[in-house]
């Protein structure tokens, strides 16, 4: 059930956001997780925080959403954070034993924190809260499309992902049923020793899979009775043009590559230590 | 349009494995604009014969002729199979779009069309098929009827001349079943299509203008519909059932040695006409000697033993009660985030030795009604007490599993062992029984499903009727009291069903309880002594099927229909009004017309 609701994340709207351009939307992800992790003074990442905001406020996106999304990083924020705090050297402000917090670490945590946290909510806001796992599926597609020249099967490989996303649902129902009918013939997936929960489990992946098959067989023929014969010829149907939008975008996006990898080394520096912590 | 001349087809024969011969020396065509069935048993070729049809499959010997193009003639199998689309059976494996708008866009994507014709299509598609509403949904949120609608729409959309149903009907429930079945006539009248049917629905047979018997690969039978199914005993030999309205009709018949037409008694309106005329003139003398025997004498069997039933269930304080539900209501949230009510209030007692009956329309709530009764959904506001233990517990809810048996539609899905006897001994090996115990239950579960003598075999090498079996048996090889199946018969062809219930009735006799979940009215009524109706999530009726059948304006407003058989005997309460209706084989009612018929003649 968790998978499903990760799965249909995407919060259909009409906003600006929503309208761009998938394959932007993809290569904006990518570009501002560079960006973000490469902000190393305060006021660029000030300023790709007042970013955030205002595409957040654009997105129209509840805040409560765009907050859960930060949630299965959580782990993995808080641990560098942590690794921050407790190893960069410098004035000493606090010491537990044999931990001692620097007042360089403080700052050098808290802007990794905020680094990590910007990516993780640019990262979904972009993609997987505004555009639907099909509209990734294609975008993917086209932005592979010129590995085709060095014999990548694209098309094979997105027709694969469109079908994942197909089916997923419909075996994460079926595994619910199995189970189900396999804890009425009295399995136990809860209690016991490791290897009764294993023995469990397969009395749930054996059917699944050979179900799978069974299915991956049946959609091949059904493919084939439907023409399919693989290949480049196929008529494209979400082959979309960029739109005037998605233009301007791909400028703003290009305009914060450069602040981070051109303004960024030639700004002065800051007067309070820790600004160029790394 | 479709010609097969001496086509014969054999699997597995390059592979090493057991050759089996599926299509022998077959020949028959199909004419442009036609309705075609290919009735048969489960397992006689008729799903082979669909895939030679448009190249899936190629022959062995003989040649398969479609628009005048031959099937192995590699340049034209792609222009083969878009003039002859394909609906297979199960409605999941079949679509291949994230939504319903691309899946019908696969097919004319696949012909190379430029974007605005896919467009064009793919409208038209939806149009026709009704789903238009449905355009930008996931194949995964539709109901199984507007997947297999949705699977025609995407054949539409490839401009086909034929349209193959490959048992396309036959996961359905029987509203969706016959909205998919209305669909495909409107199709073959507005546009000249052709249908190839394969199917073992009799209803959808009488529909065709040619049927085909297919046993063995091989037609046994053939003709129109009318004159195929008057021949009876060889229809029924070919494990196939007669309409009930024919079957009535032809028993009368014989009885009075009255002459018919096969045309005549046909329709339903046909057969009742024809058999009000003879009974309304009847007189015992026209009958020879040893055929009025068996009018007067016919068994008066059903009014004692219907009685005897009605006296069970009016006692039914007397008895014990092994499930008590009282006040359950039960409610999620769909994947479309709305709350679904799946329950609500419901209250029922289940009695100790009945046969319970649990019907009603697809997401009326029968199936989370029974796995609340062996816990697997937990009673979260009401009370399920099952042989005396509230399962609210969660603790006794483990106890009280390996004294309720499950069974899940389709629970061939859940085999996973290297061979049948493992398989079946997983429910008894999990409730710590001494290896000695485990085999004697593994027997008696196997030998009372038919399948002691194929213990040895993988279960993933049986037909699927067997492993249907085998994993029935898996579920009774814990012996539990209390038995729950959900549409035990599905998929299965008459001949098939019929043998399964009366092998799951043993259990009945033997003491066991049984809660049968199903949308067949006719064969519940026939089975069980009582029968729940679940309309939306509450109970609409609960009571004898004498009681629960005897308003049709109650059955349709929970989507449910009579039996064939009582909807024939209430035409003719007015010609007798003592007329006993509650008959649910046509033998029964042939039986019952001809008794009152009998008294009628005496009383005058």
């Amino acid at each position: 059930m968790k998978a499903r609701s990760m799965l249909g994340r995407s919060v259909p709207g009409t906003s600006l956001v929503h309208r761009l351009d998938a394959r932007i939307k993809f290569l904006g992800a990518i570009v501002l997780m560079v960006a973000t992790l490469s902000a190393r003074d305060v006021r660029v990442l000030g300023f790709f925080l007042l970013w955030t905001v205002v595409i957040a406020i654009i997105s129209q996106i509840k805040i409560k959403v765009i907050m859960r999304s930060i949630r299965p990083l959580l782990f993995i924020i808080i641990f560098a954070t942590l690794l921050h705090l407790f190893t960069v050297e410098g004035h000493v402000f606090l010491r537990l034993g044999a931990l001692k917090i620097t007042r360089e670490g403080l700052i050098s945590g808290g802007l990794t924190a905020l680094r990590l946290a910007l990516m993780v909510v640019n990262t979904s806001m972009f993609l997987t809260l505004t555009t639907t796992p099909l509209a990734i599926a294609d975008a993917l597609e086209s932005l592979l499309s010129p590995l085709a020249y060095l014999h990548f099967p694209v098309h094979e490989f997105a027709m694969m992902m469109s079908i994942a996303l197909r089916f997923v649902p419909t075996l994460l129902d079926e595994a619910d049923k199995i189970m189900k009918a396999q804890s009425s013939r009295g399995a136990d997936y809860d209690t016991g020793g490791p290897l009764r929960r294993m023995r469990g489990l397969v009395s749930i992946l054996v059917p699944l899979f050979i179900s799978s098959f069974r299915r991956a067989d049946d959609l091949a023929i059904a493919m084939e009775a439907r023409c399919y014969r693989g290949g480049t010829a196929r008529t494209r149907l979400h082959a979309s043009k960029l739109k005037a939008i998605d233009i301007v975008f791909s400028f703003i996006l290009l305009g914060l590559l450069l602040l981070v990898f051109v303004v960024q080394p030639h700004l002065p520096l800051l007067a309070f230590p820790g600004g160029l912590a790394s | 349009m479709i010609r097969f001349n001496d086509v014969s087809f054999t699997y597995g024969a390059n592979e090493g494995q057991l050759p089996i011969r599926a299509v022998d020396h077959l020949s028959f065509h199909v004419k442009k604009g036609s309705h075609v069935a290919l009735l048969g048993r489960n397992g006689s070729g008729k799903s082979t014969i669909a895939r030679l049809i448009n190249g899936l499959l190629l022959p062995d010997e003989g040649s398969v002729i479609v628009g005048g193009m031959d099937t192995r003639d590699s340049l034209d199998i792609f222009e083969i199979r878009r003039i002859c689309g394909m609906v297979f059976q199960n409605p999941d494996n079949q679509l291949i779009g994230t939504t319903v708008a691309d899946d019908i866009a696969f097919g004319p994507c696949n012909l190379e069309l430029s974007i605005d014709e896919v467009n064009s299509r793919v409208d038209e598609a939806l149009r026709k098929a009704g789903l238009t509403d449905l355009r930008d949904r996931a194949p995964h949120n539709l109901s199984g009827g507007q997947k297999q609608k949705l699977a025609i729409a995407s054949v539409l959309a490839m401009e086909p001349e034929c349209i193959i149903l490959d048992e396309a009907t036959s996961m359905l429930d029987p509203s969706s079943r016959q909205s998919v079945m209305e669909l495909i006539l409107e199709l073959k009248d507005k546009s000249d299509i052709s249908i190839v049917q394969i199917t073992h629905h009799m209803e959808e047979a009488v529909l065709a203008d040619y049927v085909y018997v297919i046993s063995e690969g091989r037609i046994t039978l053939e003709g129109i519909p009318a004159e195929v199914f008057d021949q009876f005993e060889r229809v029924r030999a070919e494990g196939l059932s007669i309409p009930t309205h024919i079957e009535i009709a032809r028993r009368i018949a014989n009885a009075t040695t009255a002459p018919y037409r096969p045309e005549d008694i046909f329709s339903f309106d046909g057969a009742v006409s024809f058999v009000r005329s003879v009974l309304s003139q009847f007189s015992p003398s026209d009958v020879p000697g040893n055929r009025r025997d068996a009018i007067d004498k016919s068994p008066s069997k059903s009014v004692e033993s219907e009685d005897r039933r009605v006296d069970d269930v009016a006692h039914e304080s007397d008895c014990e009660r092994v499930v008590e539900i009282s006040d359950l209501s039960f409610a999620y949230v769909s994947d479309a985030g709305d709350p679904v009510k799946a329950l609500k209030n419901v209250s029922l007692s289940v009695y100790k030795g009945e046969i319970l009956g649990i019907l009603g329309h697809t997401g009326s709530g029968k199936s989370t009604l029974i796995q609340h009764i062996n816990g697997i959904l937990p009673s979260k506001k009401g009370t399920v007490v099952v042989l005396g233990r509230d399962l609210s517990d969660r603790k006794v809810v483990r106890e009280i599993r390996r004294h309720v048996g499950l069974l899940f539609q389709y629970p061939e899905d859940q085999l996973f062992e290297e061979t049948v006897a493992l398989d079946i001994a997983f429910a008894p090996k999990q409730l710590n029984r001494t290896p000695e115990q485990v085999e004697r239950s593994v027997l008696r579960a196997a030998k009372r499903l038919g399948v002691d003598s194929i213990l040895h075999r993988s279960p993933f090498e049986l037909s699927g009727g067997q492993r249907r079996r085998v994993a029935i048996a898996g579920v009774l090889a814990a012996d539990p009291d209390i038995i729950m199946m959900d549409e035990p018969a599905a998929g299965f062809d008459p001949a098939g069903r019929d043998d399964l219930f009366s092998d799951l009735m043993t259990l009945a006799d033997e003491g066991a309880t049984l809660l049968i979940v199903s949308h067949d009215m006719e064969t519940m009524a026939s089975l069980c002594d009582r029968i729940l109706i679940l309309n939306d999530g509450e109970i609409a009726g609960c009571g004898t099927p004498r009681e629960m059948t005897s308003s049709s304006e109650f059955l349709e407003s929970v989507s449910l229909v009579l039996p064939s058989s009582k909807r024939f005997l209430n035409r003719f309460v007015d010609l007798f009004p003592n007329l006993d209706t509650n008959c649910y084989t046509a033998e029964e009612a042939a039986d019952s017309l001809l008794r009152a018929t009998a008294e009628e003649y005496s009383a005058n």
